[in-house]
């Protein structure tokens, strides 16, 4: 979950009184957030991905204000009017690379100005929503400007990097772009959203003034926002309009938590004139009684509904059979009813007392699949085999050792350790020989679990198949071992496989088999190759079995278990 | 370790012929008997007695009571200085002899060397016998005062076995003169084992193993069957254990089973369709973020049926579906992608079971669990690893409500031992109301274990679903840490053969 470091006093600066600690714990412990620490005045928060808002401290205590019934509906958004020229050209160049941009013009309530507590909070709540609503700035990217400083309008262009200098923020000199993005750590990591082709996006003013290189940095020619400014530039580029507008709503919202004024810029692009209205109006949403009464399971009187509505800070209209109900702009999680119902249901708390089982019974079963495979296990663990649980990603090294070229690589993994996933049991087997070089022989060991088979008829291209192996190792262990007790199971199943000389993997020549029953390979089975064995470390012979249960299962017949004491005598099964 | 092949007769209780004509030397005596007495009565030699009454000790067929004795014994130098006079009553005597003083040179040599001098010097100046100074002359009247030195009484009571007194002895110890003498007296006697071991009467041969051919010709009657050391080593037996975490896993179905829920299974490579966008996870949302995947390269997924594509789409993208007017929410936002649906990933939840599940349209009401693996990108350590067992359940009939979902959550707590829940807020793209069911471990405190909500109309209604359904998720792989005493999650992984047996 993302994760924000708060100042304690600023988040509880103006809540009048300040709840006691317990009851501030506890109204958290009900939220959408979690209180991982809390050390002097610093606070150490994590947030469901839906409430990134309750990243800032600002617009944490404006959802404590409501929770904590100290004031209630939609926060009071104060307009402001930009004059006729104040407006934001955006060319068709930039469609290809960052189509969207959006803006917003915020002014300090009259009076006042920013102050370093509000500065710091929207600087550090940018870099949080860079990392999440912006995906790491590829979908969306957020600038901040002293508005002062900048004559309109702006014009959003892709130009030629040859010829173009841009001074970084914090620093004073020119660079030439190409150097810039050469050579910058953040133009290393976010550069390439923002050219291509020996072009780079720019934001400039009427001066011609490069603003910033979106979505890398601003440009400290344009300046940097100090407190004592009053009227700030917010913008934000990127490649889908709506996370763009939400993204800069969100960035709005501590400045107009705070009394500021804002105006949207208008925007003309290629497509038209987008005039912004979405960053800054409320979100309308309905909710009807019956879509509350039958998510939550109670009939709450709408006398009650109403205050839990205003206290998670909406506007509430009652209607013939609901509720219209507006949002702030910034809560782009509001998708519909039931999530309207769900900041209901948050406020009013569920107890567990209140919980309730259905009325209908149903009847719980297991599948047969995996009554079969418990059976299996058994009848291994009757055979002396000590059963393992393996992880079904594997290495890159056992894969390549044992010759297994069919398994799945990860293109994304974590470590050459797990990089790749096993398509037989064997891969597990021979990594538990390896682990257990310490001990004594003979080792028997086995395991049941799935394994992935490449198959393109399968709707991911590779199916789940489950299997059962074991693994004798040991002064002695031979392949006749090995096919004693593949038929010795097969026989507990009423079956009788054929066994048919195989070369596999990991296996040596002349000393492996495939068990075929109606056609169709149900196990394999061979002693492993010294190469294996030396290169596991495992100085003794070794052989396996795998029966794949998946195969095997469809071809038994409706009574797999024999019901005798014991195993059908050979001689009168039938293949 | 492995067991070792156990010896064909077992760990034998041999006895030599010599130890066993002692054991029925023993068990015929009234008392013990000594060593001594031993070798006399069964005529057989001391030290075959001495090793034969060890051997049945440590067969622990005989016990013994030693009793230990120390004596003072005249060493050479002792026996020496009694036949020829301590070095102090030579000098006396020289002296005596001289009539006059002497000085050490004219002492010195003869009866008395050059080490013995000193000595006989320093005892009779401590006995007041030699005067100080030199040349050495004798005190007056110590011709009288030496008729016996101390010493001389001393050495003599040690060789006759009379008392010494400790200062004396220990002077004497000190000059070489006198040692001790340490000896311990064995009075053997039979164990209640040797007392009770059959013996046989030594008539006829001894055998360990019973041979096969001893029962078929009938020849066993005629053997003695060696009797076995019962408390002697043997190989080292581990057998086959149910692995504990596999164990516990199945618990747990057992419960859902009980509370009325159908197992199901489901692929684990699926594609980004059935792990993702059925359940309504915005393609390009910071949501998604939650569920990071593994993707694999080599193989290509396909796109499901084209009209659970299309519904799943407009759920998505804020568009009425099929043969509807009204869009079930605003969406995404997004165009919704098909390229991102068809890729194969390792599934990053059970939830996609369900979602296979809630597409074949079953007829309400229904229950169903699944518990498999999960795979998720994350940095492996004690507490995470990116393979994982997750257990999934949905329950689905109408009325279903949160009230439904948290009276299924109190079942599965008590159905583990846990009676202190609560209930708080969470999400899930594909659920709303979602919640998080939390429970109190005794050392732990609250923990997160039950994950849930009721499945978005987003979700629900591209699959053809009219019922409400709520859906849970139970982190097995914690959950089993808390139960088995886990510390580190690697270890449900541990492939050690002695602690997958038990610990031993």
């Amino acid at each position: 979950m993302p994760r924000a470091f708060l100042s304690a006093s600023r988040l509880l600066d103006g809540l009048d009184p300040v709840p006691p600690k317990a009851e501030l714990e506890e109204t958290l412990f009900l939220s959408k957030v979690e209180l991982e620490s809390w050390e002097g005045d610093a606070l150490t928060v994590s947030v469901t991905p839906d409430r990134l808002d309750l990243l800032s401290e600002t617009g944490l205590r404006s959802y404590l204000e409501g929770a904590l019934g100290r004031t209630g509906g939609l926060p009071v958004v104060h307009d402001y009017t930009l004059a006729p020229g104040e407006f934001l050209e955006a060319t068709a160049r930039v469609a290809p690379l960052r189509p969207e941009i959006a803006g917003l013009v915020v002014h300090a309530p009259v009076g006042s100005a920013l102050d370093a507590g509000l500065l710091e909070e929207a600087v550090r709540f940018q870099e949080l929503l860079h990392a999440t609503v912006g995906y790491d700035r590829r979908l969306a990217s957020l600038g901040i400007y002293p508005a002062s400083s900048i004559k309109f309008p702006l014009r959003y262009d892709r130009e030629p990097m040859e010829g173009l200098d841009f001074v970084p923020l914090e620093e004073e000199t020119p660079v030439p772009a190409p150097k810039f993005f050469a050579e910058h750590p953040l133009a290393a990591r976010y550069g390439a959203y923002g050219m291509e082709a020996g072009e780079c996006l720019t934001l400039r003013d009427a001066n011609g003034t490069v603003l910033s290189l979106p979505p890398v940095l601003n440009s400290g020619v344009a300046g940097r926002v100090r407190a004592g400014d009053r009227r700030l530039l917010l913008e934000a580029t990127g490649t889908r309009r709506a996370r763009v507008e939400e993204a800069l709503s969100l960035l709005a919202m501590p400045f107009l938590l705070r009394g500021w004024s804002a105006a949207p810029l208008r925007v003309k692009a290629s497509d038209g004139v987008h005039h912004g209205e979405a960053v800054l109006a409320p979100r309308q949403l309905s909710l009807s009684d019956e879509t509350l009464g039958a998510l939550s399971g109670f009939d709450i009187p709408p006398e009650e509904v109403e205050p839990l509505l205003a206290r998670a800070r909406y506007a509430v209209r009652r209607t013939s059979d609901g509720w219209l109900v507006a949002a702030p702009a910034w809560r782009a999680d509001l998708l519909g009813a039931v999530d309207v119902a769900e900041d209901v249901l948050l406020l009013r708390g569920v107890r567990t007392d209140e919980g309730r089982l259905p009325p209908s019974s149903t009847e719980g079963r297991r599948r047969p699949e995996a009554r079969f495979r418990a059976r299996i296990g058994a009848h291994l663990l009757g055979l002396g085999f000590t059963a393992l649980h393996s992880p079904v990603l594997t290495s890159e090294e056992l894969v390549a050792r044992v010759g297994r070229t069919q398994s799945l690589e990860l293109t994304n993994p974590v470590s050459a350790e797990l990089a790749r996933t096993r398509d037989c049991l064997l891969l597990s087997l021979v990594a538990a020989l390896g682990a257990n070089l310490r001990h004594g022989y003979p080792q028997r060991f086995s395991e049941l679990g799935p394994v992935l088979v490449r198959d393109p008829a399968s709707e991911s291209g590779a199916r789940t198949s489950e299997h059962a192996a074991f693994l004798v190792a040991g002064e002695g262990a031979g392949f006749a071992e090995a096919a004693a007790i593949l038929e010795y199971l097969l026989r507990r199943l009423s079956v009788a496989g054929v066994r048919e000389p195989a070369e596999l993997p990991g296996t040596i020549p002349g000393r492996a088999a495939r068990v075929m029953l109606a056609g169709e390979t149900v196990a394999e089975l061979g002693e492993l190759h010294p190469s294996v064995l030396e290169a596991t470390g495992a100085l003794v012979p070794a052989v396996w079995g795998e029966l794949h249960l998946d195969v095997l299962y469809p071809l038994l017949g409706p009574a797999v278990e024999p019901t005798s004491a014991g195993p059908t005598d050979p001689r009168r099964a039938s293949p | 370790m492995e067991p070792s092949s156990p010896p064909a007769d077992g760990p034998a209780l041999s006895l030599s012929p010599a130890e066993r004509k002692l054991l029925v030397h023993l068990r015929s005596a009234t008392a013990p008997h000594s060593e001594e007495e031993v070798a006399a009565a069964t005529g057989l030699a001391a030290e075959a007695v001495r090793g034969g009454l060890q051997r049945l000790r440590s067969k622990r067929l005989t016990v013994v009571d030693e009793q230990h004795a120390e004596r003072l014994v005249l060493t050479k130098r002792g026996e020496d200085g009694l036949a020829r006079g301590l070095p102090e009553r030579r000098l006396l005597q020289r002296l005596q002899a001289l009539g006059r003083p002497a000085d050490a040179g004219e002492l010195a040599g003869g009866e008395l060397d050059a080490e013995e001098l000193p000595v006989a010097i320093g005892v009779l100046r401590r006995r007041r016998l030699l005067a100080e100074g030199s040349p050495f002359a004798l005190q007056p009247g110590s011709e009288s005062a030496a008729a016996e030195l101390p010493e001389e009484r001393a050495l003599a009571a040690a060789r006759d076995g009379a008392a010494v007194a400790p200062e004396e002895s220990s002077t004497l110890k000190r000059r070489g003169l006198l040692a001790v003498e340490r000896s311990t007296t064995r009075r053997w006697s039979p164990s209640e084992e040797g007392g009770r071991l059959p013996l046989g009467d030594g008539s006829r041969p001894e055998e360990g193993a019973l041979r096969p051919e001893r029962l078929r010709d009938g020849s066993w009657r005629e053997v003695e069957f060696r009797p076995y050391d019962v408390r002697a080593p043997v190989p080292y037996v581990q057998g086959p254990a149910p692995h504990p975490y596999l164990a516990f896993l199945e618990e747990f179905a057992e419960l859902l089973v009980g509370l009325g829920f159908a197992e199901e299974e489901g692929p684990l490579l699926e594609t980004e369709f059935w792990n993702n966008d059925v359940l309504f996870m915005p393609q390009e949302h910071p949501a998604r973020s939650v569920h990071d995947v593994f993707s694999v390269r080599g193989v290509e997924g396909r796109l499901p049926d084209a009209h659970l594509l299309l519904g799943v789409a407009a759920a998505h993208e804020g568009r009425p579906l099929s043969g509807t007017s009204e869009p079930l929410s605003v969406g995404w936002r997004s165009p919704f992608n098909p390229e991102i649906s068809r890729r194969p990933v390792l599934r990053s939840q059970t939830t996609s079971v369900s979602a296979r599940f809630l597409a074949s349209r079953p007829r309400p009401p229904f229950r169903r669990y699944c518990i498999g693996r999960s795979f998720r990108p994350d940095a492996v350590d004690a507490r995470h690893h990116v393979e994982f067992d997750q257990c999934e359940g949905i329950l689905g009939e109408e009325g279903t409500s949160m009230r439904e979902l948290v009276g299924m959550f109190q079942a599965l707590a008590e159905g583990i031992g846990i009676r202190e829940l609560r209930i708080r807020p969470s999400y899930f793209p594909f659920t709303e109301p979602s919640v998080e069911g939390y429970v109190r471990h005794p050392s732990l405190g609250w923990m997160e274990v039950l994950p849930g909500g009721l499945f978005r109309p987003e979700v629900l209604r591209p699959l053809g679903v009219e019922v409400p359904v709520a859906a849970w998720g139970v982190g097995l792989t914690r959950l089993a840490m808390v139960a088995l005493g886990v510390n580190d999650i690697r270890e449900l992984f541990d492939a050690d053969l002695d602690r997958l047996r038990g610990g031993d």
